[in-house]
């Protein structure tokens, strides 16, 4: 059995110290946050699941660009490049020592994921954030490879997962 | 389930080149094989040096034949219902050649994608997943298989990991100062200055013991713990005292009821940061008898694969009964003063072995092999 607490985040964003150019990240950080504001938790017995099939295209094309360009990149880049940089924050705020998972998939339920990771008898929660970013012309091609939609805005969900503790 | 999760196969690539002889041959005695790098121009960076095999090799193409030779150990049929579970960031040439104007093909540098072809290209028809915490993705991904196999919702899991040296990456670590400066890794020693990238692909296959016994599959070794823990430090470095590697391998000997192993195939970037952390959460948890070495010290920093590689490394270290080398070992540190295995490969009788990996962002994660 679980319990739900959903938080959804889009549009304008408060930057979060640290990270540059690209509102993944911010997003991530904000909807996790959200959800997890306020309520009573134990760090070492939650799991945090990032869930995105393309991850930060904008991170990744601007890096890609000031290599083609040859320019030297911005060291904050090289942090934000993966997913670990946003979790590594948020579980040194909020004292999150249980695992931090990202993934990428094409046509499986995160949620069978979140439900897995519940069935371990060390942990009691698990947050599940969804994120994508506005198709750009790169990503575009992919999810018409995928026949699906691009997306137009950034957005990202947050689900707050618990196993009944009786 | 009843009974354990067992390996029943596993296919593997280094800059050695193909197979476990290769790695028999190259990791296990201690060899280097780092050189300027040919795939591209490395003159931008602060150094040149890689472990990369010879040629361009394409990653799905690597991936695929690894996991093909998974496969075919395992014996089993090419229609099965197993998951597919792989570390990786995706195939990064694809972004760049987006990014020259070059023909383009999309699809391999999504990694969900990626999961899907290779999943298609074995036919497994079970979930496809694929795991982008960096540095402990594929090692994220053999414990998902485990969890998938334990929770009695597949009965196999091709767990894998790809990373082959690009100049995205090379470009990003060297604006992150993480390259050894003078070209040379040196794990644990006190004059090492970073880490070099290597090439490197595995797949392995996780089993139900029930269902390898039932079809009668050879058993390799069983796959009895594992931990993952996060330090809550920093947003990039190792929390110093290694917090979360010494949770990590405390819940993974909890898991498995032991106390101590025979050999662990430590994370051992060579940064100046990582391998006293590491150094520190090791002696935390198990002491300070026990045999480490960083392996990346011949293979190179293998990114999203490490987990999977060192996992066949650790496999191979617990068959054979012998302790692969730090290669590169200089300088004693008094901040590092574990048995690093530094003489060159070492006859020990081995029965459990834990493969440790560490992350960007504080993550780590640690695997427990025993013998069959």
């Amino acid at each position: 059995m679980i319990t739900v607490a959903r938080a959804a985040t889009a549009g304008e964003l408060e930057p979060v110290p640290g990270f540059i150019e690209s509102a993944f990240n911010p997003l991530v950080y904000h909807a996790a946050v959200r959800c997890l504001r306020g309520r009573e938790f134990d760090g070492s017995r939650l799991a945090v699941v990032v869930s995105s099939l393309i991850g930060d295209a904008t991170t990744t094309g601007l890096a890609s660009r000031l290599l083609v360009d040859g320019q030297v990149h911005n060291a904050i880049l090289f942090m934000q490049a993966t997913t670990n940089a946003v979790l590594g924050l948020l579980s040194r705020e909020l004292d999150l020592t249980g695992p931090l998972l990202s993934v990428s998939t094409v046509d499986d339920d995160p949620l069978d994921t979140a439900e897995l990771l519940l069935a371990d008898p060390e942990l009691d929660a698990v947050l599940l954030l969804t994120v994508e970013l506005a198709a750009d012309e790169r990503t575009e091609a992919v999810y018409r490879l995928l026949g699906r939609t691009p997306p137009t805005t950034d957005g990202a969900s947050a689900l707050l997962l618990e196993r009944d503790p009786q | 389930m009843t009974g354990g999760v067992v390996v029943t196969g596993y296919g593997v690539f280094t800059a050695f080149g193909w197979g476990e002889k290769a790695l028999r041959d190259g990791v296990f005695t201690g060899t280097q094989v780092f050189a300027p790098v040919r795939r591209f121009d490395p003159t931008p960076f602060r150094t040149p040096m890689t472990a990369a095999a010879a040629g361009d090799p394409e990653l799905d193409a690597v991936l695929g034949g690894c996991a093909d030779d998974a496969v075919d150990m395992a014996g089993l049929p090419l229609d099965t219902a197993g998951a597919v579970l792989l570390g990786s960031a995706g195939d990064w040439r694809s972004v760049t050649r987006f990014s020259r104007g070059q023909a383009y093909a999309p699809g391999p540098e999504v990694p969900g994608v990626l999961a899907g072809m290779l999943a298609d290209r074995i036919g497994f028809r079970g979930p496809r997943l694929a795991f982008t915490n960096a540095c402990v993705a594929s090692a994220t991904a053999l414990i998902h298989g485990w969890r998938l196999i334990a929770a009695g919702r597949q009965e196999v899991a091709l767990c894998a990991g790809a990373y082959l040296v690009e100049e995205e990456n090379m470009a990003k670590f060297d604006s992150g100062r993480t390259l050894a400066k003078d070209g040379a890794i040196r794990p644990f020693s006190k004059d090492r200055t970073g880490l070099l990238l290597g090439d490197g692909v595995a797949a392995i296959v996780l089993e139900s013991e029930e269902h390898a016994v039932r079809r009668g599959a050879t058993v390799l070794a069983r796959m009895t713990g594992f931990g993952v823990a996060s330090d809550a430090y920093h947003i990039a470095k190792p929390h110093p005292e290694g917090r979360g590697i010494t949770s990590a391998v405390r819940q993974a000997l909890r898991r498995a009821g032991a106390s101590e192993v025979d050999y662990v195939n430590a994370h051992g970037t060579g940064t100046p940061l990582n391998d006293g952390a590491e150094t520190n959460g090791l002696r935390a948890a198990l002491g300070s008898d026990t045999p480490i070495s960083s392996t990346k010290s011949t293979t190179g920093h293998m990114l999203e694969a490490s987990g999977a590689v060192e996992f066949v490394v650790s496999l191979l270290a617990l068959l054979d009964g012998v302790l692969p080398p730090t290669a590169g070992y200089t300088t004693p540190d008094p901040a590092c003063d574990l048995d690093y295995v530094t003489e060159g490969p070492r006859r020990a009788p081995v029965n459990r072995v834990l493969s440790l990996n560490a992350a960007f962002g504080g993550m780590n994660t640690a695997i427990l092999l025993e013998r069959p």
